[in-house]
């Protein structure tokens, strides 16, 4: 299973998307990543990210309901698919394997 | 919701969001626009609007990344273009087929237009190119002089300037870096050991002749040409006509070549070889020799004259950066007060005399002062055929335009169709453009083929020596290339527009509908041609009138069976004359130095005695030496006074003056101021180096073309003669001119006689009309013929489309000519509106074309009307033929459909 190839952006999008469960759209999740993160996200830098988690098959969009608010486009809602919901797992098993992979010594040196 | 937010409605930047949707994913843009939107709308409700619209257009600024931007699939479009193409070309090869008629009438009409087009395109260009080949060609100047009257009207201005000029010129300007005259000495003999040449023309020229014009070199160079004082140098033709083909194996440098003239000789040496001349230049030397050569033959007075004997040409060379205009003022301002400064009558010389210097690359198209070197051209005809040659090839287009759209209805079902399977009308114009780039292809051969066959005749015709060869000839074929597109595109364009825009459920029933209305672009282009056409029918018919206008002009004189002769070298002027009338057909003879037809260029200086003061005459009083059976020969009657007697010889010493005797035209006798002329009998004169009594006024008579005024002029009985004028009886006339050869045969066996009747010079003097009016017929009769093509066309058009009118009509009972008249209505119309727009026009131009004569025809109403009658003539004859068949459609035929 080597194949669950996830960029840092790509996973905070994806653990976003998951989070948000059912209302997940370019806005919600976008202001989701800037409150929590407390970083700034581009439009662009989202929907480049959310296209291509689509593309691997992480996600799986449907168009929603549209709104007075936005000039009656309708909103595209991402789910998490089984594949995605593996790629997370695989992807926080492989640190948390890092993690307990840690000798102590290290936290020793680090602290000479 | 607030009421605030109720009132207005934030608006994104909506070229923003035009530009979102135009590259972003079709799928994408409805949820990202909408994200953007929702987002901007909070932003908006918080922050500032424009803060909100700058986040707005940044966040589709950052979109335009590859990743969202639509799939460019430039290999799929290229393919289905080809496809498209290859469908195009096979449809229209196939309708080209089909309708085999209109094609050839299509290929003929605008292959004929283009071959016109071509030829006057060559023309233009040759004329366009004289001279160029010279280095440093803009710094070459002719140098001219003016010569004004006393109330400062300008009296001559001639091609020539006097030998002086040139080192004078040179010595004080340093502006002019060169400066040479040159002079024609008039056909002297040339031998060549044992070869001779008679009558050759050697020009002598200034030394520097090779630092103004960069002749090059064969053998030879422009060094040493010139440093011996019998130098002579030639053009590569001239030693193969001396030396023989193989002249460049033999050493001919150094050969001497003897030249004589009236007895005397000098030995020349070939110093030289030359390239020819090549056609485009304004003036063409054979044998050129140092000038220095003639100041042992004429005199220093001569050779240093500043102020007259315009007899040689002169051309400087001006350093780089010379301001023409100022230089030119410079010299006028100081040159004649330096070198003449004041006459006998104590008048400033400035005021007399100015230089013009012209420009070399000018001479050709804009010059023509007396005594050109050669004949020039004329930019006025230039432009006049080059607007010809884009009407030709503009009616051309107009007459594919025009057959293309009158076959719509055949096209119609096919149109309907690929719009049914959803073809855009780009599409469909682009099939149209394929097919008649398609035609112009096959035109363009056709046109290569026309243009070649032309071309020899069109050579002859203008003696030009054009080729045309567009493989060589880069210009050429981008010419054609571009002709081939323009003209595709031209006359493409509005049957493409026409026939795309039809209405879909029309076209599939098969309804007849566009041309409801009546006056459409068509109408424009039909008139566009009735224009054209009336234009050069009228050119045509003034310019013809003109010519019959002089033909049919008395000019004053015998011009029928006289015949001109040259004179035998060293025969004796009593006997030669004497042999010549012994034959009983040769009724009069008169040894004269020029006869009329020809041109009044000698003049000498006049003085008119009141009492015992003698008064200049401000007026050129050109002079003809006669002997005493001018006037009998050619027929001009005396007003007052009488005929030389045959014992009046002036014969002139040019140490004294020598008594003569004068007979003066009319209008010299006006000019002296003695309006009735009996008055002016006995009245004495100085002329030159002679002076006497006016013993006779002859009328008036046109020496001159009739280009020009009748001017004031006297003959004077004085050998200076250069030829004979013999009055035949026209009975037998080839018995006698064999007699006339024969006698002048056994008096000068070197040279051959030379005999031209005078009706021929006469006529000779309106050549160059006569040939642009040739050339002109010959190209409004392509003009009309193309016209006449789509002419026919368009009547079978519009019966085409009235078919059904025609049909009810006939059922009604109408008669042919009732349908007749009803086509042909509208024609009239647009004849009449063509006539009302191009009259003015050309009657303004052919008016001031005519005002070129001095004696002219008056356009007379015929020929304002004539044209309206040639075209309604021709547009009856084309319905004519069209309205009989349709007339004899059965209207059950034309009836049935629906």
């Amino acid at each position: 299973m080597r194949e669950y190839q996830l960029g840092e952006f790509e996973e905070i999008v994806l653990l976003t998307v998951a989070i948000l469960h059912g209302d997940a759209y370019g806005v919600s999740i976008k202001q989701e990543i800037e409150t929590r993160l407390k970083r700034s996200v581009s439009v662009s830098a989202l929907q480049t990210a959310l296209r291509r988690l689509e593309k691997k098959d992480y996600l799986k969009s449907s168009f929603g309901e549209a709104t007075a608010i936005r000039g009656g486009k309708r909103k595209r809602y991402f789910k998490v698919t089984k594949v995605g919901k593996a790629a997370l797992d695989y992807s926080k098993e492989t640190r948390m394997n890092l993690w307990s992979a840690i000798p102590n010594v290290t936290y020793e040196y680090a602290r000479a | 919701m607030s009421t605030q937010e109720h009132k207005k409605k934030p608006v994104p930047p909506s070229w923003s969001t035009r530009f979102l949707e135009w590259f972003i994913k079709d799928d994408y843009f409805e949820d990202v626009q909408g994200d953007l939107e929702e987002e901007f709308q909070l932003k908006a409700g918080g922050d500032t609007l424009v803060k909100a619209k700058s986040w707005y257009n940044w966040q589709i600024m950052r979109l335009f990344r590859p990743a969202m931007m639509k799939k460019i699939e430039p290999q799929d479009s290229i393919e289905k273009e080809t496809t498209m193409f290859k469908n195009y070309l096979k449809i229209g090869i196939r309708n080209l087929w089909k309708y085999k008629s209109s094609t050839v009438i299509n290929v003929i009409g605008l292959s004929t237009g283009l071959a016109a087009f071509v030829l006057i395109a060559l023309f233009v260009k040759d004329e366009y190119s004289y001279d160029k080949h010279f280095k440093d060609v803009e710094s070459i100047h002719r140098v001219t002089v003016k010569n004004y009257t006393r109330s400062g009207d300008l009296s001559r201005h001639w091609a020539f300037a006097s030998a002086g000029h040139a080192e004078r010129l040179k010595e004080d300007y340093s502006d002019i870096q060169y400066a040479a005259r040159f002079y024609p000495w008039a056909f002297p003999d040339l031998t060549y050991g044992d070869k001779k040449f008679p009558g050759e023309q050697v020009i002598f020229a200034g030394d520097d002749v090779f630092n103004i014009f960069s002749f090059p070199f064969i053998i030879g160079d422009k060094e040493n040409a010139f440093k011996d004082l019998f130098s002579l140098v030639l053009t590569e033709s001239t030693a193969v006509k001396i030396f023989g083909n193989d002249w460049r194996e033999q050493e001919i440098l150094g050969s001497q070549i003897k030249l004589s003239r009236s007895g005397q000789e000098a030995p020349f040496k070939i110093t030289g070889v030359i390239a020819d001349m090549p056609d485009q230049q304004h003036f063409h030397f054979d044998y050129l020799a140092p000038v220095r050569f003639l100041e042992n033959v004429f005199d220093e007075g001569t050779m240093e004259n500043v102020g007259g004997n315009y007899n040689w040409l002169t051309y400087i060379k001006l350093s780089p950066n010379t301001s023409l205009p100022a230089l030119t003022n410079d010299v006028n301002e100081e040159f004649w007060d330096k070198y003449i400064g004041k006459f006998d009558t104590g008048e400033e010389a400035r005021n007399f005399y100015d230089f013009e210097f012209q420009p070399v690359l000018d001479i050709h198209l804009n010059s023509n002062l007396e005594g050109e070197f050669e004949r020039n051209g004329s930019e006025q005809l230039v432009f006049i055929f080059g607007a010809i040659g884009i009407l030709l090839l503009l009616v051309a287009c107009v007459n594919y335009m025009n057959i293309a759209t009158s076959h719509y209805s055949r096209r119609m079902k096919e149109v309907g169709v690929r719009k049914v399977i959803g073809a855009f009308k780009t599409a469909l114009v682009k099939q149209f453009l394929t097919e008649s780039t398609l035609i112009t292809i096959i035109s363009i051969p056709m046109c290569l083929l026309m243009v070649w066959f032309a071309l020899p005749y069109l050579n002859e015709f203008i003696e030009k020596n054009m080729t045309f060869n567009p493989i060589a000839q880069l210009d050429l074929l981008g010419l054609l290339l571009l002709l081939l597109i323009a003209v595709g595109m031209i006359a493409g364009l509005y049957p493409a527009l026409f026939l795309s825009k039809v209405n879909l459920v029309q076209a599939l029933k098969g309804e007849q509908v566009i041309n409801h209305k009546k006056w459409n672009f068509r109408s424009l282009l039909v008139t566009f041609q009735y224009a054209v056409t009336i234009a050069l029918i009228f050119t045509i018919g003034v310019m013809e009138s003109q010519m019959a206008f002089i033909r049919n002009s008395d000019p004053g004189y015998e011009r029928a069976h006289v015949l001109r002769l040259n004179l035998p070298r060293d025969a004796n002027r009593e006997t030669f004359k004497n042999e010549l009338l012994s034959h009983p057909d040769v009724l009069t003879a008169s040894y004269s130095s020029r006869i009329p037809t020809g041109r009044l260029m000698d003049s000498w200086g006049s003085r008119f005695f009141k009492g015992d003061s003698a008064v200049a005459s401000n007026f050129r009083l050109p002079v003809v030496s006669v002997d005493h059976d001018f006037l009998e020969t050619f027929e001009i009657d005396l007003l007052a006074g009488e005929n030389f007697r045959n014992n009046m010889l002036t014969v002139l010493d040019f140490d004294t003056i020598v008594a003569s005797q004068y007979i003066i035209n009319e209008a010299a006798s006006r000019a002296f101021g003695f309006d009735d002329p009996g008055q002016i009998i006995g009245e004495r004169i100085r002329y030159g180096v002679t002076e006497g009594r006016i013993i006779g006024v002859m009328e008036d008579f046109h020496f001159e073309s009739l280009h020009r005024e009748i001017a004031p002029m006297l003959i004077i009985y004085q050998d200076n003669y250069r030829g004979i004028s013999l009055k035949l009886n026209p009975v037998n006339l080839p018995a006698t001119l064999e007699h006339i050869a024969g006698v002048f045969t056994t008096f000068d066996s070197e040279n051959a006689a030379d005999m031209q009747f005078v009706d021929d010079l006469f006529d000779r003097q309106y050549l160059k009309e006569e040939k642009v009016s040739a050339m002109i017929k010959v190209f409004a009769v392509i003009a009309i013929l193309i016209g006449c093509l789509g002419l026919i066309g368009m009547v079978g058009f519009i019966i085409e489309t009235k078919l059904k009118e025609i049909g009810v009509r006939k059922v009604l009972g109408a008669s042919a000519q009732s349908i007749w008249v009803l086509i042909s209505n509208r024609f009239l119309v647009l004849v009449g509106i063509a006539f009302l727009i191009t009259l003015p026009i050309v009657y303004y131009l052919m008016d001031a074309w005519l005002n070129d004569f001095v004696y002219r025809t008056n356009i007379s109403f015929f020929i304002i009307l004539l044209p309206v009658i040639l075209a309604i003539a021709l547009t009856m004859l084309a319905i004519s033929l069209q309205t009989f068949r349709a007339t004899r459609v059965n209207p059950v035929e034309c009836l049935k459909d629906e």
